[in-house]
């Protein structure tokens, strides 16, 4: 049996699993009839998000045609998108799936995400953030849409700035010399943290430095981990790390915890969901975080990548995909989707599509941070994310290699820029093997 | 395997030549009937062996082999339709030019090396002590040094894991009172640590199969070596070593087999220390390819390759020491 299901099947078979996926084995963007009329189309949809049962219950209250079943599954790195991938492989994939944007490429090569291209309308793709659609194109055709787009932001402790006499630093330089400054006067304090389980985020440091791990111009994965603007990125943050200007551990770990938590830490690089995370992470810090732009390599020319971010995709397997494009716009542009996602608790997320930035805006409480405006700030500097950028085919991998390396830097063994080479040389084999066309043009 | 099926041959061969030499017509169909149900009974016999080995060993080795050399390659970007194509040796290529494989294989050579020799000796010192008689409750002894065997291998690994980890381990705080800083899971201290694990689960089992095989030593030649003038150390080393020698080899090749595979202890130690990579050993290399990225070919061709060095390996110790065992026949 030739065609998309041959391994599938065989791996299905293997496990004794009826080959349902098989018997739906019809490829292309021409679904199965959705819209039967007079009767109800249900659709499944799993995700990880919070508020997702909120956004399916508002759905479900004000749509009488199709249907939605939600099933909450752990996040990506919970074990979520093995879930996902080994579902699809025995044929018993959701119609809708939830992906953060480094995941959508490789979901797509994998026959996982369907092809939307013909199910996104002119209006939904006129309301969407062109760097965030951007993301989640591939050889023009759209895999994903995006739900939220996270440009990076720099939070800062604004009482403890008062106490050191700092103000947010608008260049890398002047932020490089802040972490010294800290460094000095308070020895246990530092100004921020290098994750070293971050690799999201210094691919955001490197994507506003200009860089391009991934380009597919040339009909080919060009891989690029350690181009000149991620080894300027890279070259900055070894010599804070050598000076020992900066914290150097894993961020999502108690002792990351400990650090923010107990005032150590001045200053969190991260999206702007990130603002609404800490409020309910620690509300006794109220009132003493502010949020300012990310420093800047080029005051001139400013621009910032994306941390964070989450886009649905249909299955492939999915017999209702107009169904469930009916639900995912609803879902990304509605104002009435993203009042019931926030009745889940605070959410500063930035919408992708930017009309909702009002309804965000509205509902946020100010008050932990001091009544500033945080949604007229991340509505600037989402203007200014970076359009070069794209994810690769198998950015777990990716991740993995550079952030087991990234902890061998905080042992003491090799430095940054290896840990890029080492991404590098362990993403290749992966692609080659997968049969894709490569190519490790550098700059 | 080749035991079962030589006994189960010669036994119905072996009857009809007992017959009668000129055989009747109904002589012949008795003898025929009688073979007839011998062959059913040992096929009734071997049915479940040769059931389990084509199940559980045939059909997955050659679905690691197709998969290894056939792929449902999408051209360019991967975005296209799938079709099949055979792709020849390029998962194999990929496999053996990716430094994390290499460096997992290069990381269980290291661990073979300390862990081999050390369990080896380690087992059969033991039990010549044992065997000596200078060990006071002994039956004691072979409880404690065998107990370990029955913790699982996870078990045990979480058991290790608290010992080594900092923070909590009452080991480390140990030490630390005495103004000494160790780091089980650092850089250069991780692959002990795993050895220490696997000695502490295996020592045991390996010391009961050498206490077996000296059991077996006969008494006089124990009794010729001590009249002859061999002291204890002696008689051990140059007498009873020496005709334990099987069992030696066959405690190394299990041994070796077993540490290529090392998987439960590194996998679960990875959680706490960022020095374990999630490619460390080639079993984590195979599992992290086919469930964390998805490339079946990549992981079966780097099963396949762990599979022939297995084989390899385990051929060059049978091999030399056969060598070894005729020379000295000689």
């Amino acid at each position: 049996m030739p065609g998309r299901h041959s391994r599938r099947s065989v791996l299905a078979a293997m496990a004794a699993v009826p080959l349902t996926g098989a018997v739906s084995a019809c490829s292309g963007g021409d679904g199965a009839s959705s819209a039967r009329t007079g009767t109800t189309t249900r659709v499944t949809f799993w995700s990880a998000l919070r508020g997702s049962q909120e956004v399916v219950d508002a759905f479900n209250r004000t749509h009488r045609t199709v249907q939605v079943d939600f099933q909450q599954i752990p996040s990506g790195g919970q074990g979520g998108y093995a879930k996902l991938s080994n579902a699809a492989r025995a044929g018993n994939a959701p119609d809708i799936a939830t992906l953060e944007y480094p995941q959508v490429p490789g979901f797509a090569i994998d026959g996982v995400a369907r092809d939307l291209t013909d199910l996104v309308s002119d209006g939904l793709r006129r309301r969407l953030l062109p760097q965030a659609l951007g993301l989640t194109t591939f050889e023009r055709r759209v895999f994903a849409v995006p739900l939220d787009v996270e440009p990076m932001v720099m939070h800062y402790r604004a009482d403890l700035f008062g106490h050191y006499g700092l103000r947010p630093a608008r260049t890398w330089d002047e932020f490089a010399e802040q972490a010294a400054r800290v460094h000095r006067e308070a020895p246990d304090r530092r100004l921020v943290l290098f994750p070293t389980d971050g690799m999201t985020q210094f691919a955001c440091y490197a994507w506003q430095a200009g860089a391009q791990w991934f380009d597919t111009s040339k009909g080919a994965w060009n891989v690029s981990l350690a181009d000149a603007p991620s080894r300027r990125v890279a070259d900055y943050w070894q010599r804070l790390i050598d000076r020992d200007d900066v914290f150097m551990n894993a961020v999502e770990s108690r002792q990351a915890d400990a650090q923010i938590g107990n005032g150590l830490v001045l200053t969190r690089l991260s999206g702007a969901w990130d603002a609404g995370a800490q409020m309910n992470a620690r509300p006794g810090q109220k009132g003493q975080w502010r949020i300012a732009p990310l420093p800047q390599w080029d005051t001139g020319s400013p621009s910032v990548g994306t941390h964070g971010g989450s886009t649905f995709a249909v299955t492939e397997d999915s017999e209702h995909p107009e169904a469930a494009m009916e639900f995912i716009e609803w879902q990304v542009s509605h104002p009435d989707a993203l009042r019931a996602r926030l009745s889940s608790g605070a959410s500063s997320q930035y919408p992708a599509a930017p009309g909702l930035v009002p309804v965000g805006s509205e509902a946020f409480d100010r008050s932990y941070y001091g009544g500033q405006d945080i949604y007229a700030l991340f509505d600037r500097e989402a203007q200014k994310i970076g359009e070069q950028w794209l994810w690769g085919p198998r950015m777990s991998a990716t991740q993995k290699v550079m952030q087991d390396s990234f902890a061998r830097v905080g042992g003491g063994q090799g430095s940054l820029v290896e840990s890029l080479r080492a991404a590098q040389e362990g993403t290749m084999p992966d692609l080659r093997a997968l049969g894709l066309s490569t190519t490790q043009h550098s700059t | 395997m080749n035991t079962t099926t030589t006994t189960h041959t010669r036994v119905p061969a072996g009857t009809p030549r007992a017959a009668s030499p000129a055989p009747s017509a109904s002589g012949l169909r008795a003898r025929r009937a009688a073979r007839r149900r011998q062959l059913t009974a040992a096929g009734v016999l071997m049915t479940p062996f040769f059931a389990l080995l084509v199940t559980v060993f045939l059909i997955p080795v050659g679905t690691a082999v197709y998969l290894s050399f056939f792929s449902d390659d999408q051209p360019g970007l991967g975005f296209g339709p799938e079709r099949q194509v055979f792709v020849g040796l390029r998962s194999y290529a990929a496999v053996l030019t990716d430094p994390t494989f290499l460096g997992g294989l290069g990381t269980v050579a290291l661990y073979c090396l300390i862990y081999l020799p050390l369990m080896v000796l380690g087992a059969l010192a033991l039990a010549l002590l044992l065997d000596s008689g200078v060990v006071r409750l002994r039956a004691l002894a072979q409880l404690g040094l065998f107990l370990p065997h029955a913790v699982p291998g996870i078990i045990a690994a979480l058991i290790w894991l608290y010992l080594y980890t900092p923070g909590i381990s009452p080991v480390i705080e140990l030490f630390a009172k005495g103004d000494i800083t160790v780091d089980f899971l650092g850089v250069h201290t991780v692959v002990p640590s795993i050895v220490n694990i696997a000695l502490w689960s295996n020592l045991g089992y390996n010391m009961v199969v050498f206490y077996a095989a000296l059991q077996a030593v006969p008494r006089e030649v124990i009794e010729a070596s001590v009249v002859d003038g061999a002291g204890p150390v002696r008689t051990a080393l140059q007498v009873k070593t020496p005709l334990v020698r099987a069992s030696i080899v066959m405690v190394s090749i299990f041994t070796l087999i077993w540490a290529l595979q090392l998987f439960t202890e590194p996998m679960l130690l990875s959680q706490s220390s960022p020095m374990i990579s999630s490619r460390f050993s080639p079993s984590m290399y195979i599992y992290d390819a086919a469930f964390t990225r998805n490339n079946y070919g990549l992981a079966a061709a780097a099963s396949v390759v762990l599979l022939v060095c297995t084989i390899a390996l385990s051929y060059g110790v049978t091999r030399f020491t056969g060598r070894a065992d005729s020379e000295e026949v000689r």
